[in-house]
């Protein structure tokens, strides 16, 4: 009798727990990579080598400062190269809450003012590069509804593979299709459609690793199939956990600088 | 040339220093404008060399920025934009020297922003770092949390810098009936205590809006145009005007206003006001010793900047308003003036294209400034643009003979 009873709940827990992965929806995937902790703070160097249809190289560098508060997230960003950008910087607060858009400020040194600009276009693209604001992280998963496609390996690494539409039908990628790392949580590849459903460009992460215990993303490319142009984007100098001050995120800082 | 010798010395005793850890950098330029009046002159063929030499270690910092302008038909000018110390304290920094102070939310319009003087030897066509000019002042911030306390010391008086005789951006004078003799004895403002200017301000940049609010006890940057009339009087039935003489003159000004920017869905709103005591107007009332006025004004601006199919828009109104008005006053009761800008970035950003204008809605004349900026390399670019002015009257429609186009070559390094 125990060993029938015993045999009965070896079985249950077997098809709960098969059952429980069936059940990983897309939205949980994608709430998964969204939330990946990366720590409380990290400041890293960020390299980006921007590669036009002739080969030409354009290089931008940025020391980057990030800390999450609990409630809101907060970055501030230094532009180093090139020249003439020298001293700008970008300061965003992300909320927890999904009804409320990021406050994003930028400071031109030519000007000494610190400016308040709208979040609202996050599909404009960073620093001239191949990456929008909303492929830079800023996206929240439940802007696009989710859908597994498929499981598959990808670079030796388990994925799944999931679709997103946007739920605005106005946005600029009809679509998108997600790699993702299964135990990682890491968008390792993603492809890009475009507004006519066009394949526009591909995202691959080519470096990644463990830094105090978190899963950290090095090194990216991406690859604009209709434009030939590429961004490769670096961190470097990577420093988790550091204690970055409070006021490293105030307009005094961004007037500061690098001092 | 011992003055060219002694700059290429300076210069690479800078450069030597660099080794020692100082950042070098600015830009070369070369900007060269054609008239558009028919005879093809040229406006300005100048060539500039800007440098930043800047040191920070841990609480301390310095900055030095010299600048060079060359030009064909001029003497070589050579100055210090700003040259300054900084102090960082743990929730205190404190700044000592000639520098820029720049406050505010309007964009290319001086309401609350009136710290630096302006340096319009090329009326508003340079770039704004170039119009402001870096005055000695002893400038401290308090922080607390997204909080500013900022108190600005200026011990010695500086004025607008106008163009000089014979300049194409020099504003136009008042017709009189006589030749008028200027006289520049009461211009000067003594440096002493008494005669300093002092400014305050509180800021704060927090989640739903930023905003400061200022005081200033300052001086008039532009001088009041006192006329003093000689008559006559041999006949006091019928007296003849024999000459006029006029006393360019600066007066006190106290200051009280505040600046707003905040978010409302994809618009970013942001206004601007101030209160001005003590200004003086000159008026056409003969009773009036000296034809001048004291009157207050407000000066105030609403703006809206949004984003449009990847172009960023922004548009301003911006009223003065003189109380107790007097109809003999020579300026309008109300001054209206709108601007607009709208700007988009193409090829990955390098090429920019972008169109602003200033619009004076009481004389209905504008300035008109498109521009099209092309990046060669990182840190190289090539500009092309026009200055157009429309209208007959007024801050722009004086300058109508002078539309131009120009080239930029700009080097930063």
């Amino acid at each position: 009798m125990k060993y029938k009873i015993s045999m009965f709940l070896l079985i249950m827990i077997f098809a709960v727990s098969a059952f429980a992965q069936e059940k990983i929806t897309g939205l949980q995937v994608m709430e998964k990579v969204y939330n990946r902790d990366t720590g409380n703070d990290m400041e890293a160097n960020l390299t980006m080598t921007l590669v036009n249809s002739r080969g030409e190289k354009r290089i931008r560098e940025i020391k980057q400062f990030l800390r999450d508060f609990g409630k809101v997230e907060k970055k501030i960003m230094f532009f180093i190269k090139p020249a003439d950008v020298r001293n700008t910087s970008f300061m965003n607060w992300s909320y927890d809450d999904e009804n409320k858009d990021d406050d994003q400020w930028i400071y031109l040194p030519a000007l000494k003012k610190v400016k308040r600009i709208s979040s609202d276009s996050k599909s404009d693209y960073f620093m001239g590069s191949d990456f929008t604001y909303d492929d830079l992280g800023d996206r929240k998963p439940a802007d696009d509804i989710h859908k597994i496609l498929r499981e598959e390996k990808l670079n030796g690494e388990d994925c799944y593979v999931i679709e997103s539409t946007p739920k605005d039908e106005e946005y600029m990628y009809s679509k998108t299709i997600t790699w993702v790392i299964k135990d990682k949580w890491i968008g390792l590849k993603k492809e890009f459609y475009d507004e006519d459903g066009d394949f526009l460009k591909t995202l691959n992460i080519e470096k990644y690793d463990k830094i105090k215990g978190f899963w950290i993303i090095l090194k990216t490319k991406m690859v604009n199939k209709q434009k030939n142009h590429q961004t490769v984007m670096e961190l470097s100098n990577v420093k988790i956990n550091v204690g970055i001050p409070k006021n490293k995120f105030t307009e005094r800082m961004m007037k500061r600088g690098l001092k | 040339m011992k003055r060219f010798i002694s700059i290429l010395t300076v210069l690479f005793v800078v450069a030597g220093l660099q080794a020692q850890g100082l950042s070098l950098t600015g830009y070369a330029r070369n900007y060269t404008g054609v008239l558009l009046n028919g005879d093809n002159e040229f406006s300005i063929i100048q060539n500039t060399f800007n440098l930043n030499v800047e040191q920070s270690k841990d609480k301390v910092a310095f900055k030095v920025n010299p600048y060079m302008y060359q030009y064909s038909n001029q003497d070589l000018e050579i100055g210090l934009r700003e040259a300054y110390l900084d102090i960082f304290f743990e929730s205190v920094d404190l700044r000592i020297g000639k520098q820029q102070i720049i406050w505010g939310k309007a964009d290319g319009v001086f309401i609350t922003d009136i710290v630096s003087p302006k340096d319009l030897t090329e009326f508003l066509l340079r770039d704004f770092d170039e119009i402001r000019m870096g005055v000695t002042s002893l400038k401290a911030d308090y922080y607390m949390g997204d909080n500013t306390f900022e108190l600005v010391w200026i011990p010695r008086f500086t004025a607008t810098m106008f163009p000089p005789e014979g300049s194409i951006w020099r504003p136009a004078m008042p017709a009189f009936p006589v030749q008028p003799v200027i006289d520049h004895s009461r211009e000067d403002v003594q440096a002493s205590l008494e005669n300093s200017e002092a400014f305050a301000k509180y800021s704060a940049l927090t989640e739903y809006i930023d905003f400061e609010l200022m005081a200033g006890y300052a001086w008039d940057d532009d001088p009041t145009m006192h006329v003093v009339k000689q008559m006559d009087m041999s006949n006091p039935q019928h007296p003849v005007l024999t000459g006029i003489t006029v006393f360019p003159e600066h007066h006190r000004l106290t200051i009280g206003g505040g600046s707003f920017s905040t978010t409302l869905g994809p618009f970013v709103v942001r206004g601007e006001g101030a209160y001005y005591q003590g200004k003086y107007f000159n008026t056409t009332d003969p009773m009036v010793k000296e034809a001048v006025v004291e009157k207050d004004y407000l000066h105030y601006l609403l703006g809206l900047d949004y984003t449009l199919l990847d172009w960023h828009l922004s548009g301003q109104f911006i009223q003065q308003a003189i109380l107790d008005y007097d109809e003999a006053i020579d300026n309008d009761e109300y001054s209206n003036m709108a601007t607009f800008l709208a700007t988009k970035d193409f090829l990955n950003e390098t090429l920019n294209v972008s169109f602003f204008m200033y619009y004076d809605i009481n004389n209905e004349a504008s300035l008109i400034r498109p521009k099209l900026t092309y990046d060669l390399a990182d840190g190289f670019s090539v500009l092309l643009g026009a200055n157009i002015f429309t209208g007959t009257e007024g801050m722009f429609g004086q300058f109508d003979d002078n539309d131009m186009v120009y080239t930029q070559l700009k080097y930063s390094f």
